[in-house]
């Protein structure tokens, strides 16, 4: 009985507040009551017509596609690279170098870019690519994690020996055996990748170039103003983050079908 | 004849360590199973990587059907490979595992289906092209693993412990069609297991490794009649294994008292293990009678068919294997159940 009280409780406290941004986000006037009054859907409106949340919607949209892009092409071969290493000493160290990222604050990072990018040398501090590669840097970790975990569970190792054994090329065993066995963990991986570039703010506040503020970098600012309009402009970027999550889903397994079904 | 698969003085050490196999010669002949035993680390895995080229031997020459391929490719050797847990392709239908060495060699899609399916009627798992492997039983992956490594008509056939992930019942009837199906393909084969039943049940002919190095390779009749030493003797089936004394012609002092022997031809005071294997013993009514011992049971185990006891006599232990049901107060040594190994 309590396991299911405790379950319960914890949904509500989970569910709560998206339930009230999405009543704040159709209420008309909330000020001083529990609930708005009225009902409206001018907020989302507004969201729309504003020419910096656009910007910054499609800026989102971006740094989220690029920085899976950048995760698969750096992580799927640095995953591999870990995975076969020889010596498990190599193995350990390459383990706690990439997930190093995750043990460090975001913060850290972006001073490190600041200080780096804003020198004469290397002067690209506001270029939405250095968003990117920040961005690359934060998420591959996750994504190895997803990958090399499942080349364990998977024995991919033996999987391509086997391959070795019955006449497969190098390349060929890539695209036959690792990328087409290894397809559901480089999808869920995307996933998680998505959905971290598109609620990124620590790292994006600081090193975002004006023009190219991510979404909930802009999203900070709509809190100074109305509520319903903030709302609702949170609960965009919520559809955001989830409909990129899809998308990445939608396109990995793609190009897993695709890779696979080549003959 | 040469050798299908030929293994010339071949040497491999593990970095940072003892493990490995010194100085390993065996042959395969066209048509032969060859089933390799020994206890865990004793190098018959190594053996088998070193055949199939996913290690390179320090020293020595691998051959296949006399052609030197030390040092070439995994896939240039054409071996076909059952691994322990089988290491089918998850993402592909047991039609396309069984294809895919053929379709790595570029032969047509309708083609390879073809003879996909025709070498899994041949293991008898015709109509189950379209599954997954993972709706498969372990014994049907295990066919299927055999039907892929067969698919492309190989060299020889090198099978690492491929039925130890069964359950004992489907381990036994898998046996049977191991042997079947390596018959039926007349293909030289290498079977790496730790289950003395199986290998004798299955091989043409047993090496025995042990600690990197091959004890004996003989037919089983005769590694079970006349083993290399006493480590072969209690590997393979079960061994009383007694230290003992040449006191005569036909005599020999062991810790049960003087034994009487057929003549050996040995001389007064060499020191040998003496080997009597259980199912030899007798039974005796009453003692008095040369070479009957009084024993104490200290363990009886029913098998159905036959007895196992453990026996102690005069602090030494010994095993019988009997069809008697009645009480044991006496054994008896056959003079001929007698055989005399190198001591250790």
């Amino acid at each position: 009985m309590l396991p299911r009280w405790v379950t319960v409780a914890y949904l509500a406290y989970l569910v709560a507040p998206i339930l009230l941004l999405l009543v704040g986000s159709f209420g008309g006037l909330w000020l001083n009551t529990l609930l708005p009054t009225g009902f409206t859907g001018r907020w989302y409106l507004e969201v729309a017509a504003d020419p910096s949340f656009r910007r910054a919607f499609n800026a989102s949209l971006f740094v989220a596609a690029a920085t899976g892009a950048a995760c698969l092409a750096i992580g799927l071969p640095l995953a591999y690279a870990v995975f076969r290493a020889q010596s498990p000493a190599v193995r350990a160290a390459a383990r706690a170098l990439y997930l190093l990222p995750i043990a460090l604050p975001a913060l850290v990072l972006a001073f490190g870019f600041i200080l780096v990018f804003s020198s004469d040398t290397l002067p690209w501090l506001g270029s939405i690519w250095l968003l990117v590669a920040g961005h690359a840097v934060l998420c591959v970790p996750y994504f190895l994690q997803a990958v090399v975990t499942d080349m364990q569970r998977l024995g991919l190792a033996t999987l391509e020996d086997a391959a070795d054994s019955l006449g497969s090329r190098p390349l060929q065993r890539f695209f036959h055996i690792v990328l087409p066995a290894l397809r559901h963990s480089i999808l869920s991986g995307l996933i998680v990748v998505a959905a971290l570039s598109i609620g990124e703010f620590q790292f994006s506040n600081l090193v975002a170039g004006f023009l190219n503020r991510t979404y909930p970098v802009v999203l900070l600012q709509a809190f100074y103003g109305a509520t319903g309009f903030a709302c609702a402009a949170t609960v965009i970027l919520l559809a955001l983050a989830l409909s990129a999550s899809a998308l990445g889903a939608w396109s990995a397994g793609g190009a897993a079908t695709l890779a696979f079904h080549r003959r | 004849m040469t050798g299908a698969v030929t293994v010339e003085h071949v040497t491999f050490r593990y970095p940072g360590g003892g493990a490995g196999i010194f100085d390993l010669s065996l042959e395969i002949a066209p048509g032969e199973l060859v089933v390799c035993i020994g206890p865990s680390g004793c190098g018959k895995t190594t053996l088998l990587k070193l055949i199939a080229g996913f290690l390179q031997p320090e020293r020595g020459i691998v051959r296949l059907a006399g052609e030197d391929v030390t040092g070439a490719s995994v896939r240039s050797r054409e071996l076909g490979i059952v691994f322990q847990a089988y290491a089918l392709f998850p993402h592909m239908t047991v039609g396309e595992n069984v294809a895919y060495p053929l379709r790595v060699r570029g032969i047509a899609p309708t083609e390879r289906r073809r003879q996909a399916g025709e070498t899994l009627e041949l293991v008898g798992l015709a109509g189950f092209a379209d599954r997954l492997p993972a709706e498969l039983s372990g014994g049907q992956q295990q066919r299927v693993a055999l039907a892929r490594a067969l698919a492309f008509k190989p060299r020889a056939l090198l099978l690492d412990e491929p039925l130890s992930a069964l359950d004992a019942a489907t381990r036994v009837g898998m046996r049977d069609e191991v042997r079947r199906i390596q018959r039926s393909q007349n293909i030289a084969t290498l079977l790496i297991t730790h289950d003395q039943d199986e290998a004798l049940s299955l091989a043409d002919r047993i090496a025995i490794l042990r600690e990197g190095l091959l004890v004996q390779a003989a037919p089983a009749s005769e590694i079970y009649d006349r083993p290399a030493d006493g480590f072969v003797a209690g590997f393979v089936g079960r061994a009383n294994l007694l230290p003992g004394e040449i006191a005569g012609a036909e005599r020999v002092d062991t810790p049960l008292g003087a034994l009487a022997t057929p003549p050996h031809g040995k001389p007064a005071g060499e020191r040998v293990l003496v080997l009597i294997r259980p199912e030899r013993l007798e039974v005796a009514p009453a003692a008095g009678a040369p070479n009957t011992f009084a024993v104490e049971v200290t363990h009886d185990r029913f098998f159905g068919a036959t007895r196992q006891l453990d026996l102690a006599c005069r602090g030494a232990r010994l095993r019988i294997e009997t069809l008697s049901r009645g009480d044991v107060r006496y054994v008896r040594v056959p003079p001929e159940a007698v055989q005399f190994l190198a001591p250790t």
